[in-house]
């Protein structure tokens, strides 16, 4: 239990989610709410790593040589799924605004919604 | 108006957030849950039960292999997703560039230069990665991605249409779908020798079969990965 | 002297954060996105996690961004 000051790290983590929160809600473009979308997941996925470190722990490798105590590899073996999983969702999100500016012309949401 | 009113909203919802995470244990404790029940036995036994001396290798291609499986399933199901909603719309270009000009962006010829020059220390080095990804940082999927940034970027160079000669459609195929494949394959091997899938031998004396199988995965994962991101670059661009 | 580095890193990604919701021009917001990618992987590689940190420095500045310019390419580059 270490007070709001000793989890910085944590605090700015939870400020970075409520700015991509902000831009999903807030903003009316497609493409900037699928950035706010990244961003929400980066901050989430940089909470888990920090949550795994060490006080002067080295990387999960033990080879040859290898001392001290080692950040557990669990969240990121947790976290290498989740990118592959965000960048698949980016990859599908833009073809279809792609298709979408195709078929309605604009990628603005309240135009979108005054349209149908 | 309303974006304040968002922004009040958002900064609501952040308070609560805020209380639990100052009721969390300080990052870098070593004492923390996360060190001492699961990762603890992970870091103990790891090199010797899976044959990979980069425990996250370990943890993603044996303790945890079916997440993986799973993994590679969703960027694969991606790039079939990405293929049916732009398969509707026409091409973007008519196919009449001369070979060896890139058309619509002027790439100079410094950069174009610098590009051929280094591909082929930047193919190395991404199969590097990938081969030595059990032994060292690195791994299948970060070996993967770099082969395919280097594929976009001499498909940049080359011009539209230049690559399918190189790398045919059935071709290009297949090796997209390299990944569940492999996974499928090893399974299989797992299924045979040990009754479970994605179950590796246990044994001292096959230490040999366990970094077999874990490098037919990383290499599986490293060309379906390129293969998979090229072939989104491909479909995005309007091909 | 770590502390201070952490702290650094923390206040530039939220100002990059910040600078990715106010720019109206989306290509500015994608380019300040792949920055914001790789102050994120320097952060993960003094954590320890060097897998981690080569995965987002290859994914987040390298293909997020990539297909997120040809996105723009084929729709509007300015926001209303």
């Amino acid at each position: 239990m270490a007070g709001l000051w000793g989890n910085i790290d944590y605090a700015a983590f939870v400020v970075l989610f409520c700015i991509g929160l902000y831009i999903i809600i807030a903003k009316q473009n497609l493409i900037k709410k699928l950035l706010g979308l990244n961003i929400m997941e980066t901050a989430v996925f940089a909470f888990i790593v920090t949550s795994g470190m060490v006080d002067g722990g080295t990387a999960p490798i033990v080879g040859a040589g290898a001392t001290g105590p080692f950040a557990s590899p669990l969240p990121h073996a947790l976290i290498l799924t989740g990118i592959v999983v965000a960048v698949s969702i980016t990859a599908l999100a833009l073809s279809l605004i792609i298709e979408i500016y195709r078929q309605c012309g604009t990628i603005e949401a309240d135009e979108l919604k005054g349209a149908e | 108006m309303r974006q304040a009113l968002v922004a009040i909203t958002v900064a609501i919802a952040a308070v609560p957030m805020l209380l639990a995470v100052a009721g969390l244990p300080r990052p870098g404790d070593a004492q923390a849950p996360v060190h001492t029940h699961v990762a603890a036995r992970y870091v103990a036994e790891g090199a010797r039960e899976t044959g990979a001396e980069n425990l996250v290798t370990g943890v993603l291609l044996n303790y945890r292999a079916l997440d993986t499986f799973g993994e590679v399933m969703i960027i694969f199901t991606a790039l079939a997703a990405v293929m049916a909603v732009l398969s509707s719309a026409a091409p973007r270009r008519p196919e009449d560039d001369a070979p060896g000009i890139a058309s619509a962006i002027p790439i100079s010829p410094v950069v174009a230069f610098i590009i051929r020059l280094t591909a082929p220390f930047i193919a190395v080095f991404g199969a590097f990665v990938i081969l030595k990804g059990h032994v060292s940082p690195g791994g299948g999927f970060q070996g993967g991605v770099i082969l395919g940034a280097l594929l976009m970027l001499l498909s940049l160079v080359l011009g539209r249409g230049l690559e399918r000669p190189l790398l045919p459609v059935p071709l290009a195929r297949w090796l997209q779908a390299a990944g569940p494949l492999a996974f499928a394959a090893v399974g299989m091997l797992g299924l045979a020798l040990t009754g479970a899938l994605l179950g590796y031998p246990a044994g001292p004396d096959q230490q040999l079969l366990r970094e077999l199988m874990v490098i037919v995965l990383e290499l599986g994962i490293g060309i379906g990965g390129a293969a998979i991101i090229l072939g989104l670059f491909l479909e995005m661009r309007g091909d | 002297m770590s502390q201070a580095f952490d702290l650094v890193m923390l206040a530039l990604l939220i100002a990059m954060a910040l600078a990715v919701a106010r720019s109206k021009d989306l290509v500015a917001a994608a380019i300040i996105f792949s920055g914001y990618s790789l102050i994120m992987c320097l952060l993960w590689q003094h954590r320890g996690a060097p897998d981690v940190a080569m995965t987002e420095a290859a994914i987040g500045a390298g293909v997020t961004t990539i297909l997120v310019l040809l996105a723009i390419g084929r729709t509007r580059r300015r926001e209303k």
